[in-house]
């Protein structure tokens, strides 16, 4: 090798020192690749009605027997079927309380609502979980200026959220104890994005004026009592 | 001077190859933010629910892992806003449900931050 070429062969071994360098970093970031690939955050925000003054929730009935009184202060949120005497319950979770707040970005994994079967009668009855369009407030509230209005089965069933059981005996939720979970996750993530506006759900029987009568009882946020609160589960993650 | 002359000459043609590795430095970056969004052991919804002793979260379940996070180590933190405590398990072969225990009592409150991390497998 004649000198030049040697020199240059030095100098080019110096420059490529800092490739080498360089490809340190290249491995440090492959390992943190490696890692990225392997860490799966979740994040969650559990809301509960508790204590029972909180304004982050807020839950009443509506009785078609006493259309005009407002029920918010009963320690239960009656759903019930019988001609002239339906019942349904409204309840919304404030998500702003969420601290970290969820941010708009965010992509929902799953949104939970629990509520506690405080009592039932006989047999499986199906209650229904329908997203609530425009406002109602807690004191407020009653049969004939609920948000769905006054017209039993409406809105149709078809059009629900979620739906689930509740009753003794062979039902998927028993009195005594919280129901498994209604899935309201389209909802949560609408109202995350900001594609709705998020006024709370409302809980009816699947088929009101139904013969016989039925009625299925839940703990509200009046009642007080930590365990069976009603619960909001959001869990989401920043990063898609 | 010759030589000086060459040294240089050397180092500014070589140097060609010093700004790719910056680059490439930069892109790697670039690429490692990237693969944030290669999926994970599970990126579906995760059943989350805080277990209470008395008026505080004791433990937290987790369900619906799938098979794919068997063997992963499962984090989880709890946050009320003023007390927090945290707690790691293992993740059965099969997925499923896990209850993680915090090493502390962390207080009910009206709004608590779950967080849970999966590491591996």
């Amino acid at each position: 090798m004649t000198r030049p070429a040697l020199l240059v062969a030095l100098a080019c071994a110096f420059a490529l020192g800092t490739v080498v360098s360089g490809s340190v970093r290249v491995g440090s970031a492959a390992s943190l690749n490696l890692s990225s690939q392997n860490l799966t955050p979740y994040l969650t925000c559990v809301i509960t009605a508790t204590p029972s003054t909180t304004s982050a929730v807020t839950d009443a009935t509506v009785d078609e027997a006493n259309p005009t009184t407002n029920l918010a202060a009963a320690t239960t949120l009656t759903v019930a079927t019988k001609s002239g005497s339906n019942g349904r319950a409204y309840i919304k979770f404030s998500l702003s309380g969420c601290t970290p707040s969820i941010p708009s970005s965010a992509t929902l994994r799953a949104a939970t609502l629990r509520v506690y079967v405080s009592a039932t009668q006989p047999g499986c009855q199906t209650i229904d979980v329908f997203p609530v369009a425009s406002s109602w407030t807690e004191a407020g509230i009653t049969w004939n200026n609920q948000p769905f209005g006054t017209t039993v089965n409406n809105p149709a069933s078809g059009s629900r959220t979620a739906s689930f059981d509740a009753g003794s005996g062979g039902c998927a939720n028993n009195p005594g104890s919280y129901i498994s979970g209604a899935d309201v996750s389209a909802d949560v993530a609408a109202f995350i994005s900001g594609s709705a506006t998020n006024y709370g759900w409302m809980l009816r029987n699947d088929s009101e004026s139904a013969t016989p009568p039925r009625t299925v009882t839940f703990s509200a946020k009046d009642l007080g009592t930590l365990s069976q609160a009603p619960q909001l589960i959001v869990t989401y993650v920043t990063t898609p | 001077m010759r030589r000086l002359g060459v040294l240089l000459l050397a180092s500014a043609l070589c140097g060609v190859t010093v700004g790719s590795a910056a680059s490439l430095a930069l892109a790697t970056q670039g690429l490692g933010a990237a693969h944030l969004t290669v999926p994970r052991c599970t990126s579906g919804g995760l059943g989350v629910l805080p277990n209470l002793a008395g008026t505080s979260v004791i433990s937290v379940t987790v369900r619906s892992l799938p098979g794919a996070c068997g063997g992963a180590t499962i984090q989880v933190a709890v946050n009320n806003g003023s007390d927090s405590s945290s707690g790691s398990d293992t993740v059965a072969g099969g997925g499923g449900s896990v209850t993680v225990a915090l090493a502390n009592l962390v207080p009910a409150t009206t709004t608590e931050q779950i967080d849970i991390v999966l590491v591996g497998p």
